[in-house]
């Protein structure tokens, strides 16, 4: 492009002027109405939507509508939204005109050195031979920015207003900087549920995916084991937990830990008094239950994955380490884990990311409880349950969104941090 | 290279220019948002050819009565060719979201504080309830609860929805007549007053070794529970549930409330901690375990269904079991509570339970795109009969007090408790959603005390009670303000 600016002459000039203009000058129709096209569209577009859309995500809104006089107004999360559009096809525009000032040039280069450009509809033909990935990009990448990457933008976006509370359409909202980050950090309620939060939090994701990865490692090696018999029937066991809906299995869980639940129906039978396994004294009796419970549904999907892998690790290496004398704890620790790991590192970040932000076990498990010391949340809460009370139960959308933000980050950061020190990354040819 | 500079820069200028220029609104002025324009939507000139969406709730919608409400209307006003249907919507509505994209309703039915959410955004339409045939029919404490800070009224009260005392007449004690009625009034004791209940409750427990109990109910629930607090002087917030900065869980002598809810987990079980009595609540009181529970007259229904059962599994049979289910369970007006609060205080005084109630009605969508026909709709289905027909089949207590003094019985009683103030209307603001958690956990916390052990009590003395109810307090409120 720089180069372009620097060399070009009158051609790149027309068309840095007006898309398509110094194609046409260089006798390239096809191409020059192609852009022109394209740029009198997209003129048509800001003019007639654009303009609007983009003043709309400046201001957020300037009229207050009420539905009971009939008066129609600014909605300022449509017009978030609709403004995020209009960037997104504001950027487009400047990459094509940039595109086509880089084309200019590079016929005109090819002028200069006296052979012919190529025609436009070979240049057409080309998308679906030499070019074709453009082509079959094209359309992943339109659906990526419409349903993927605009919602992302607004959550990001939203933790940079006043959106929530009291100030949802048709109230109008504005931007606030990084008000809402700044009040996660410092508000004295705040502050100090974050960090007891984030702190359970992390240690919750930690033990949730080592146990759920270990156990069903553990169970894909026992039942890897020539002695076990009637493997199919018990590698069908954990799968039927894993079929079966997670919040069914919650309430179903939820009842059972209940104090009118079959657990505590034993224990009075038993002529001891019932047991809180969930109340509200419940703190670390609750997240053990947690903990187990989200094993009993995530060690069969584990199970699978190791077997999987297992069944393709060579018999060699622990023949030979047997004939050397290694024992069975050796054999596991220093051949199979090290395989294990190196292939599955991706799938464990994935699962430590899915734990972290594990919203359901402890919103059907324990929901609805506000533990002194903790604002607005609970003792077993996690972040996302802390986010949800936050955003769905107390409408503080900006809120959310810049706890969202953190959790972002917080997570990014850790499965970088591991993958890039995993063996996956470090040694990645060792077992190829 | 300069050539090329300044083609990009008048390219790029252009467009910044042509952005900002078109980019200007066409109007920026804000409207007067006086209100006398409101009512003039309802001209009183229907809408012909338009279709209604109506949203029922469930229970009408399962037992037929919204079918007959829709068949009637339609065969009234089929000659201005106006329909009502079914919006076919779920119940838990978000007409702020739906509303202004054209998915709402045109006429909702739904409870006060649903309604009344929804005021803030001028979502639904004041109503002019003058023009309606039930205006004088209706309470003025029923209309209270449609009444918006501006003064104007958004909702047609139909049913009032407030706890009432279910219990088996066969389960009283054989004597009762004779030990259970000091004022001869022929009404047992335990049911006039908790104090009595709280014994005979304690005396069933200790004759059947834990085996049966007298009343049960989930303790923690903050729509049934808040009522004891309410009755000594507490509130949720003041200005008439208007004003969210003054929250008054702990105004009062409400701790006394909040002793009388321990007191009443001393005669249960821990069953009353969590939800497990709420959901086995019918089962138990057919099966005879229980004695008495309480909740809304709507589940009467359910009450007898169980009872058939339990009674045809005795040797009864259907028509001997029907028969013996309705004489048997009996709906009565919530006990009165002791003074005190002290329900092992024979002596004092008594004074009304005052529980917190709501009052369900019709609310139009400001969205509408027909005010006047829908306002018709809303007209018909609070008509006297339509009213009458929906109590026959639904069982509600209607707002209405024709309706109610004709009905008589339980639903005349309702409807007194409303007019003397002793239902608490619950608030209508948006910030009542933020009550339910704080003080759930409060009532959850203060009702498993009598389960621990004594030195991890937490809730012995009456300064842990307020101290336990500032608490809950200050978590509403931050719940509500610290983040506005």
């Amino acid at each position: 492009m720089l180069e372009a600016i620097k060399k070009g002459g009158i051609q790149v000039a027309l068309s840095a002027l007006f898309m398509g203009l110094g194609q046409l000058c260089q006798r390239q129709v096809g191409k020059g109405l192609t852009y022109l096209f394209l740029h009198i569209s997209a003129l048509w577009f800001f003019l007639r939507y654009g303009a609007v859309m983009l003043r709309g995500f400046i201001t957020l809104g300037e009229r207050r509508a009420n539905p009971t006089l009939n008066i129609e107004g600014d909605n300022s999360v449509v017009m978030l939204i609709m403004g995020l559009f209009a960037i997104i096809v504001l950027i487009g525009y400047l990459l094509l005109y940039a595109a086509n000032i880089k084309d200019a040039y590079n016929t005109q280069t090819l002028i200069a050195a006296g052979k012919k450009p190529l025609r436009f509809s070979a240049e057409l033909k080309s998308l679906a031979d030499k070019n074709f990935y453009r082509s079959a990009l094209f359309l992943p990448i339109l659906g990526v920015c419409v349903f993927s990457v605009i919602p992302i933008v607004f959550m990001i976006l939203v933790a940079f207003t006043d959106f929530g509370g009291n100030t949802v359409p048709p109230e109008l909202v504005s931007w606030t900087g990084m008000d809402s980050f700044f009040r996660i950090l410092t508000l004295q309620q705040f502050a100090p549920t974050f960090f007891m939060i984030l702190n359970w939090n992390v240690i919750w994701a930690v033990c949730a995916t080592a146990l759920n990865y270990f156990g069903g490692l553990g169970l894909a090696l026992l039942l890897n084991k020539k002695c076990v018999k009637g493997k199919l029937i018990w590698r069908a066991f954990p799968i039927l937990a894993f079929a079966i809906p997670g919040f069914i299995n919650l309430l179903a869980f939820k009842f059972m830990f209940s104090y009118g639940g079959p657990l505590n129906q034993m224990i009075i039978n038993a002529g001891y008094s019932p047991i809180g396994f969930l109340d509200l004294d419940a703190k670390w009796m609750a997240r053990i239950i947690g903990l187990l419970i989200n094993a009993w549904l995530a060690i069969p999907s584990s199970m699978l994955l190791a077997a999987g892998i297992l069944s393709n690790m060579s018999k060699d290496f622990s023949e030979a380490a047997k004939i050397d004398g290694a024992s069975a704890f050796q054999i596991f620790r220093a051949i199979t884990l090290p395989f294990v790991l190196f292939a599955t590192v991706p799938v464990l970040i994935s699962q430590f990311i899915m734990n972290f932000n594990n919203f359901g076990i402890f919103f059907f498990l324990r929901g609805g409880l506000y533990i002194d010391g903790y604002f607005l949340a609970s003792d077993t809460d996690l972040l996302i349950n802390w986010l949800y009370n936050l955003t769905i139960d107390n409408n503080y959308y900006s809120i959310g969104a810049a706890v969202s933000v953190v959790i972002f980050i917080i997570t990014s950061i850790i499965s970088l941090t591991v993958y890039v020190l995993s063996p996956s990354y470090r040694q990645e040819d060792q077992f190829k | 290279m300069v050539k090329i500079i300044s083609a990009i820069t008048v390219h790029l200028l252009a467009l910044i220019l042509l952005l900002y220029w078109f980019g200007k609104p066409a109007q920026t002025a804000q409207e007067d948002f006086g209100f006398e324009p409101i009512l003039t939507k309802f001209t009183g000139e229907l809408e012909a050819n338009v279709t209604l969406r109506v949203l029922e709730n469930d229970t009408a919608i399962k037992q037929g009565f919204f079918e007959e409400l829709l068949q009637a209307f339609n065969e009234e006003y089929a000659e201005y060719g106006i329909v009502a249907v079914d919006a076919n919507m779920d119940q838990y509505l978000d007409l702020e979201n739906d509303g202004p994209y054209g998915f709402g309703p045109d006429v909702l039915y739904q409870a006060n504080d649903q309604i009344m959410k929804y005021t803030d955004g001028q979502h639904i339409q004041p109503l002019p309830i003058r023009e309606l045939n039930c205006y004088p029919y209706l309470d003025e404490n029923a209309w209270q609860a449609y009444t918006g800070t501006d003064g104007q009224i958004y909702g047609i009260p139909v049913n009032i929805q407030a706890p009432v005392l279910y219990y088996r007449k066969d389960l009283l004690p054989a004597n009762w007549e004779t030990e259970w009625d000091k004022n001869n009034n022929g009404i047992p004791d335990m049911i006039e007053n908790w104090t009595d209940m709280y014994a005979y409750s304690m005396q069933i427990r200790e004759e059947s070794l834990g085996s049966r109990y007298g009343y049960m109910k989930s303790l923690w629930d903050v729509y049934f529970a808040s009522g004891y607090l309410f009755s000594y002087g507490g509130y949720v917030f003041g200005d008439n549930g208007n004003d969210a900065q003054d929250i008054g869980f702990a105004a009062g002598e409400s701790y006394k409330g909040l002793h009388v809810l321990r007191q009443l987990a001393s005669i249960m079980n821990e069953d009353c901690i969590d939800d497990t009595i709420t959901k086995i609540q019918y089962a138990k009181l057919a099966s005879g375990e229980f004695f008495a529970s309480m909740t809304t007259p709507d589940v009467y229904t359910l009450y007898i269904n169980e009872l058939v059962l339990s009674y045809q599994a005795e040797g009864l049979s259907a028509g001997e079991a029907m028969e013996a289910a309705y004489e048997n369970l009996i709906t009565a007006p919530v006990p009165y509570l002791p003074a005190s609060g002290d329900l092992t205080d024979q002596n004092s005084e008594t004074i009304p339970t005052i529980m917190m109630g709501g009052v369900n009605g019709y609310a139009i969508s400001a969205y509408t795109k027909a005010p006047n026909a829908a306002l018709a709709f809303a007209d018909f289905a609070t008509s006297y009969e339509m009213i009458k027909r929906r109590h026959e089949l639904l069982g509600i207590v209607p707002a209405r007090m024709d309706n109610a003094s004709d009905a008589g019985g339980l639903t005349d009683i309702v409807n007194a408790n409303l007019s003397e103030g002793n239902i608490y209307i619950m608030p209508s603001i948006r910030a009542v959603a933020q009550i339910w958690t704080p003080v759930g956990t409060l009532f959850a916390d203060v009702v498993k005390d009598p389960f621990r052990s004594l030195a991890e009590q937490k809730f012995i003395s009456d300064e842990q009670l307020i101290e336990g109810l500032l608490r809950a307090s200050t978590q509403v409120y931050d719940a509500i303000w610290t983040l506005q």
